[in-house]
């Protein structure tokens, strides 16, 4: 050990430049790496922040906009049009588990969800629901979008996945989603079925169910598949909203819980899970 | 000035050729794998990896003659990190779309076996310039296959190319189907080890020596 030493600082006193193997000088040498670098990747990332959250926001914009078919798939007109649109457009709400609209205070309330109402001057034109399911590889979020009877899909559109590209990344690509279009989710009996995704092409289904599958990805299986449980289960947490929908609109908020004692309240109020148990198997 | 001139033109040649990354060293076959399923992905990658092994290995070669050999690889490894960082913030904040795209794969640049390998052998012995250029080289050549490999599976796997469908309607009207295999990676490794066999089949660039 002492041997060691004495060698090193021989060696130091050899050369006139002080030795870079040093173990002081290595943990300096360390000790600014890291300083220089953390403070370098600390300053883009607070200093790129702003600009990436405009980024994100106009980015869920467009995508609520694909799916209410202001925006065709796969195109992005720049930002002033797509907050003009917005504006324009879609109304963010908040509804109870019930499907009764809420002040947008109660926020935090228990069961509070968000709809976004898409409407064309005072009139509803039908609602987009949020949906965040899991994929292959991470959470897929997007935006499912309904025409105002409660059971047709008007739109789809997904703003965040880490699915690998060409593959389960296809359900960004514009085919996948004018797929959704026009498809249901109850059955010719009326009954709740969700809109799966079908391996493969939906023409190959029987006749029966055509109407609640869209075309599969190949090679993407089981993103297919993750996406269809996820969408699945946003519907039947949203079910409520569906239902109103179906029997003339959401509930206003103004309206309180004695009118609903009336003879509207048997089909506003879905027994809970109602329609969905018959098609779970 | 001639002699630095035609030493970098040489440091070029064998990056982009002669030496090049994947079909040479072998090196970066995983990402190569991965993103070469479209175009316009493996161009991006191409792209941001080019810029990442230039400036890493300009940074990693001006400090060559400080950076303590017992930790150097660790030091290399911070460098390279945060350049990636830094693009990914970048691209991020100024071209959100493609980073969007991109999604995983520019956070996997750190872990390009290219990237290092390049710090490694060339930008630790180098002139910083020389290094410059060493990694521009190496991930235009890089870029290069990336490119060539992502547009026989693209063609192949879905029947477009840069996303334009480009297989006429009388072919698939006539039972055409787009190859499965293609859009998987097994696919890639088909096309990457023939494409090494190739390369190393011409003559007077192998380098194993012929009996």
């Amino acid at each position: 050990m002492s041997e060691n030493k004495s060698e090193t600082k021989a060696e130091a006193k050899a050369k006139t430049k002080p030795d870079k193997n040093s173990r002081k000088n290595v943990i300096r040498f360390a000790l600014i790496v890291s300083f220089v670098c953390s403070l370098l990747v600390s300053v883009a990332a607070s200093g790129l922040k702003d600009r990436q959250d405009v980024n994100i926001a106009l980015d869920r914009r467009v995508n609520l906009l694909r799916a209410a078919n202001l925006v065709e798939p796969g195109k992005k007109p720049p930002g002033e049009v797509i907050n003009t649109l917005y504006a324009a457009h879609i109304e963010d709400t908040i509804v109870d588990a019930n499907g009764k609209i809420l002040d947008p205070d109660d926020q935090g309330a228990s069961g509070a969800m968000h709809v976004y109402l898409y409407k064309k001057g005072d009139k509803i034109e039908g609602y987009i629901l949020p949906f965040n399911s899991r994929g292959l590889w991470g959470k897929i979020q997007g935006y499912l979008a309904f025409k105002d009877d409660g059971e047709t899909v008007s739109g789809f559109s997904v703003y965040s996945h880490s699915e690998t590209p060409g593959l389960g990344g296809e359900i960004e690509s514009a085919w996948f989603q004018k797929n959704f279009k026009g498809k249901k989710i109850v059955n010719s009996q009326n009954e709740f079925v969700s809109v799966g995704i079908a391996k493969g092409k939906v023409e190959n289904l029987p006749e029966s169910k055509k109407e609640n599958y869209v075309d599969g990805i190949s090679g993407a299986t089981l993103t297919g598949q993750y996406l269809a449980e996820g969408i699945k289960s946003t519907l039947i947490k949203y079910e409520a909203v569906s239902i109103n929908f179906r029997h003339g609109g959401l509930i206003p908020k103004d309206v309180t819980q004695k009118d609903m004692t009336g003879e509207n309240a048997e089909p506003r109020t879905p027994a809970p899970g109602a329609g969905v148990d018959k098609n779970q198997k | 000035m001639a002699r630095e001139k035609s030493k970098r033109l040489d440091i070029m040649i064998r990056g982009v050729w002669t030496e090049n990354p994947v079909t040479f060293q072998v090196l970066g076959i995983c990402s190569a794998l991965a993103v070469t399923v479209k175009m316009s992905t493996a161009l991006v990658m191409a792209v941001a990896l080019t810029v990442v092994t230039a400036f890493s290995g300009l940074i990693i070669s001006s400090l060559r003659k400080q950076i303590p050999s017992n930790i150097r690889i660790i030091v290399e490894l911070a460098v390279i990190a945060s350049l990636v960082i830094i693009t990914d913030e970048v691209l991020k904040a100024f071209f959100y779309d493609i980073s969007k795209q991109l999604s995983i794969f520019v956070g996997l640049i750190i872990t390009n076996c290219i990237v290092l390998g390049r710090a490694e052998t060339f930008a630790l012995a180098n002139k910083p310039m020389d290094s410059f250029v060493d990694g521009i080289a190496n991930g235009i050549g890089y870029g290069l296959l990336l490119v060539f490999v992502a547009f026989i599976r693209e063609l192949l796997g879905s029947g477009n190319i840069f996303g334009f469908s480009v297989i006429p309607g009388f072919m698939t009207a006539s039972g055409y189907q787009n190859m499965g295999l293609m859009v998987l990676a097994p696919g890639a490794f088909f096309i990457i080890g023939l494409l090494v066999w190739l390369k190393n089949s011409l003559s007077g660039v192998s380098h194993e020596t012929r009996s």
